[in-house]
Formats: structure tokens, C-alpha cells, sequence
């Protein structure tokens, strides 16, 4: 049994999913979860401090605040679907 | 029943790099659309973020200065949602390891000090800029035009916990944040740039209540005014729905400033519906003790060490809390000139008053190069003597703002010396005595009020030269009143 909303899930990841889609994702999307539950058996250790949580043991390397040469305004633009007055240009979108 | 409102502020502060948050194109103020981009800050496929340093540096400078506990193994997540401005579909941003948690920052309000908790001190980056054209309504818009120089300029949030109560606190949780990231040197803390943007989230609950109520959050107050406005606005929206038992829905709303009120913009997503994840192209951000200690080391004066450095000269908590917010210059002339003087008070409104009164009238952003500490001590000092008037002191002030010449050439060249001689002083006050035989009548009767008349004539027969202090001292004494 399911308990998530995949419309909810299907709007967060902005698609589209017919009625069959979303039965056959539902079923599909519990088996995944009910793999993943077996984790919920394992005993972790949550301190923080203690587990890297990074799955990349690599440490981060940071670098200075000094500018490089970017893209020009036409290389940026080049493969822009429609631009308007040096803008990239899309359908209507707001909240 | 009564209720009580509690807000919690969270705060964007555009930082001052010359590069972005994790590419090396330059951070423009420009109108000029889409020149400074990369393949990382306009999200093309591949390309891999690498963090400024400098901005690293600025948060935790930030961060030391509110008090808050550093984290020194920190990373950084993806928050992940569509909106074209954000070209790569999700945000990199902290989430449970912000470099800087649990600290406050003092601020004045009426008159005392209080203290705000913030709760966490994140870094994230910035979108790109959304215009939306069409026939006027946002909501009826036929495209979006997206220019991404902002996209990826380094961003600090610094949430506050719901400890706010009044719009009032909240204007002043923001002046002092604000003078805050000015005097680190971290931000230009401009409001008009949107260099700070800041929303609040609100809710209302019964005031012996120990739970908050269902907060709602505001969005898009650009002043200082619309933050006020607009959380007033909230409370009383949500005072009224919860009095007549309407529910309060979680959700954003949107202040329109033009019909002064908030509206509903979209029902609140969950932190869970952002899958936040630990972003893989970032390995763990480890900040050492040397680094943190360095900072720590060179921390500037913060505005509430400046507040206590003035009070220490005698003034009281407002007046140094409104001089601590003033440019550098201006503190520093009324050090050299309290140095001085000796006088705090009159140094604060001759400097505070006059001096940027006059200034603002001559449309001056500074004061010209011969204009110094020792000038402005010297006017105090002359009024102060009683050579000359508070009037011709400002006349001084004007005067030496616009050419330079010296305090002394000016007071000679207008005759602003005042006469000190008594014995003279006392001939002029005779002389109108006898002159005025009808009005000293009056003011033996009683009527008291004339005496100014009497002091009027003294100055006008003097030609402006004799101190009205000492005028209406000796006609008091030669009319034995």
C-alpha cells in the first residue's frame, strides 16, 4: 500500500501523468519503498559529528574571489529557444 | 480574547564579492541583460560548481559576529524546485549544517536594547531575474524574459526564531542587521539594490497560549515602510479571522503596496517537497580552527560595541544608536570634535542637525577636504564663549562648507564677534531705557513679556553684536526687575 500522493509527486516534478500512468507509478513507487524500508532496520549511528555524511570522502576546495573570462552575451543566447532585447525568453511563468 | 503575534524574519543578504557563489564570472550591477554568465551559473549540463572562498569567509565573519556556533563540518544540499529563474531546477543551499546556528544580535528598540535569537546562518545562491510581460496583470502575462547576471551571486540567509512581537521589532531587527553586514564590510546593505530581502512569517495565538498558531508567510516587502505595513496589515487580518473562527491556512502571500494588503500567492510547499539532498558535486566543507580563529581576530567594531564606545562620551542610548548607523566619517569628525569640546551633547546635534542639514541643502555627499574636526570645534567653542551666536555659528557653518576660508575671516568679515565689554554693553541697555519710557512703564505694571522687546533693541542697536543672553542680564539688573 501506497501512502503518497503521486499527483503530488507527478506536480513536484512538473509532468504529466495519465490515470493509468499514475496507477502503474503508484504500484511501481511502493515496491521501490517497501525496498528501502529494510534500511529503517539497520541501526545507525546518528550522531553527526561522528559520520561523514558526504558520501564523498573528498574535502571541498574552495577558490578565490578573482574573476575569469565568462561566455560572451551571444555565446550565452546561441542556443536560446527565443531571446528579446539581450533576454532569454519563455512561456508565461509565475506563481 | 487576547492575542499575541509572533514573527520570524528570514533575511537574503547579497553579499559584496567580485565573483559568484561557485563560478568565477563577475557579480555586475548593470541593466545590461545576461553579460556576466557561465555554463555553472545558467545550469548547462556538466558543468560543476566550485565555491568562492571569500564568500565562505564573509558568512563566517557573519556568523562570529551574531554570536552563533560555527559548524566545521558543513556541506551543502540541493533544494529542488522549477522556476525558470532557476536554470538548473534546484538551489544549492544548506539544509540540517548551516555554517553558523543558535545566535542573537542586540537592537534598540524604544529607547532599550533586546536581543533577537537567530536560529541559523545559511549560504545558498541566487536566482536570475524573471520580468513578465503581457497586458499588465502579472496573471495574464503571454511570456517570461529572463536575464541571469544575478543567477548564483552568493546569498546569506539568516532566519530568526519566532521571537519577534511587534512590526516595530522587526524594522529594528532589520536597520541593525543591516548596519551589521555594512560595518563587516560584507554587503552594500542597500535596500533599493536589493542587496537585503528579507520575508516574514507570521501567526497569532492566544496570548496565555504556550503554541504558535498557523503561520503564514509574507513575501515581497521591499522598505523598510512595506515590512512594517505590511506585518501590521498581517496581524490584524489574522487577529480578525481567528476572532470570527476562520481557519488560518499555511500558506505564502504576497504585500501589494499600491492596495496595501497581503494576498494569497500560493499554498506553502513542505520542506519535504523541496528533497533536499546533499548536492554530489560538493564534497564535505570542512572549516579548520585557524580559519574560524583568523575571523574571529579580525572582526571589526560591531554596531553594538560602536553604541557603547559613544555612550561612553555621554550620550544616551538613542542618540548613539542613531549615530552608530551614520557613514564612518560622520563618527569619526564627532570623536575628534567631542575630543575637543568636551561637549556631547552639542557635538551630537550640531553634527547630527546642522552640519547634514546644511550638507543635504547644498546636496553635498561629504563634507569638502578643508572642512575639519578643528573647524566645527571651533564654531562649538566660539558659541560656547559666547563670542558669538548660535545664529552666526550656522551662518559660519554654511559659509565654510562652500569656500575655504577660516572660521576667524568669516566671523571678522560679517561682524558676527559679539560685544562682551560690559561697561558698553550697559551704555546700549541705558540708552534704551531711556528711549523707551513708555514700555519700562508697562513692565514695572507687570507686564513681563515686554523685557523681550527691550533685549530686541539692545541686539538692533548694537547691529547684532551683543549676546542676548547678557542683554536680557543686564536690563534685568538696570530696571531692577
Amino acid at each position: 500500500m501506497s501512502d503518497f500522493d503521486i499527483k503530488n509527486i507527478a506536480k513536484l516534478a512538473s509532468i504529466n501523468l495519465s490515470a493509468e500512468e499514475q496507477e502503474k507509478l503508484t504500484n511501481d513507487l511502493s515496491i521501490i519503498l517497501e525496498h528501502v524500508q529494510a534500511l529503517s532496520s539497520l541501526e545507525l549511528d546518528t550522531n553527526i559529528e561522528d559520520v561523514f555524511i558526504h558520501p564523498l570522502e573528498k574535502e571541498l576546495k574552495l577558490v578565490e574571489d578573482i574573476e575569469i573570462d565568462s561566455l560572451t552575451h551571444e555565446e550565452a543566447l546561441s542556443n536560446a529557444p527565443e531571446s528579446k532585447d539581450g533576454k532569454f525568453v519563455v512561456p508565461p511563468s509565475m506563481e | 480574547m487576547n492575542l499575541k503575534p509572533t514573527i520570524g524574519i528570514e533575511t537574503h543578504i547579497e553579499l559584496n564579492t567580485n565573483t559568484k557563489m561557485f563560478c568565477r564570472c563577475k557579480v555586475v550591477d548593470t541593466d545590461e541583460p545576461n553579460i556576466s554568465l557561465c555554463p555553472t551559473c545558467i545550469g548547462l549540463p556538466g558543468a560543476l560548481p566550485v565555491p568562492n572562498g571569500k564568500a565562505i569567509e564573509y558568512i563566517t565573519l557573519l556568523s562570529l559576529a551574531t554570536g552563533c556556533t560555527i559548524t566545521r563540518k558543513g556541506m551543502f544540499h540541493r533544494k529542488n524546485y522549477f522556476y525558470p529563474d532557476l536554470p538548473k531546477n534546484y538551489q544549492i543551499s544548506q539544509f540540517d549544517l548551516p555554517v553558523g546556528e543558535s545566535g542573537e544580535l542586540e537592537i534598540i528598540l524604544d529607547g532599550k536594547k533586546e536581543s533577537v535569537e537567530i536560529e541559523r546562518v545559511h549560504m545558498e545562491e541566487d536566482t536570475g531575474k524573471s520580468t513578465h510581460s503581457g497586458t499588465g496583470r502579472i496573471d495574464s502575462a503571454t511570456s517570461t524574459a529572463l536575464d541571469f547576471n544575478r543567477s548564483g551571486v552568493p546569498l546569506v540567509e539568516i532566519v530568526t526564531k519566532p521571537v519577534i512581537q511587534s512590526a516595530k521589532e522587526a524594522v529594528a531587527y532589520i536597520e541593525e542587521l543591516r548596519q551589521l553586514s555594512i560595518d563587516l564590510n560584507i554587503s552594500e546593505g542597500k535596500l533599493e539594490k536589493g542587496n537585503l530581502r528579507f520575508d516574514a512569517n507570521i501567526s497569532v495565538a492566544p496570548s496565555d497560549s504556550n503554541e504558535l498558531g498557523t503561520k503564514v508567510e509574507i513575501k515581497n516587502m521591499n522598505s523598510l515602510k512595506s515590512l512594517e505595513r505590511a506585518i501590521d496589515f498581517e496581524i490584524s487580518r489574522q487577529t480578525k479571522a481567528f476572532l470570527d473562527g476562520e481557519e488560518i491556512i499555511q500558506e505564502t502571500r504576497h504585500w501589494d503596496e499600491a492596495k496595501e494588503l497581503t494576498s494569497s500567492m500560493r499554498s506553502k510547499e513542505g520542506s519535504a517537497d523541496y528533497r533536499y539532498f546533499s548536492d554530489p558535486d560538493l564534497p564535505n566543507m570542512i572549516l579548520s580552527e585557524m580559519f574560524i580563529e583568523d575571523i574571529k581576530n579580525n572582526l571589526p567594531k560591531l554596531p553594538s560595541e560602536k553604541r557603547n564606545d559613544l555612550m561612553n562620551t555621554g550620550l544616551d542610548l538613542q542618540q548613539a544608536n542613531i549615530l552608530g548607523k551614520s557613514d564612518t566619517w560622520i563618527i569619526e569628525l564627532y570623536f575628534k570634535v567631542f575630543d575637543s569640546t568636551k561637549e556631547y551633547s552639542t557635538t551630537y546635534n550640531w553634527i547630527t542637525g546642522e552640519l547634514q542639514g546644511q550638507m543635504r541643502k547644498l546636496d553635498m555627499n561629504f563634507p569638502p577636504e578643508w572642512f575639519s574636526a578643528e573647524v566645527l570645534s571651533e564654531i562649538i567653542g566660539l558659541i560656547k564663549e559666547n563670542k558669538i551666536s548660535f545664529t552666526s555659528g550656522k551662518t559660519i557653518l554654511s559659509e565654510v562648507l562652500q569656500k575655504n576660508i577660516s572660521v576667524d575671516e568669516i566671523a571678522s568679515n560679517h561682524d558676527l564677534y559679539q560685544e562682551n565689554n560690559e561697561e558698553k554693553i550697559v551704555e546700549l541697555v541705558k540708552n534704551v531705557i531711556n528711549d523707551s519710557e513708555d514700555v519700562v512703564r508697562r513692565i514695572k505694571e507687570g507686564e513681563d513679556k515686554l523685557v523681550g522687546f527691550l533685549v530686541g533693541q539692545v541686539i538692533k542697536n548694537s547691529g547684532g553684536s551683543v549676546n542676548p543672553g547678557i542683554a536680557k542680564e543686564l536690563l534685568t539688573k538696570e530696571l531692577d526687575l
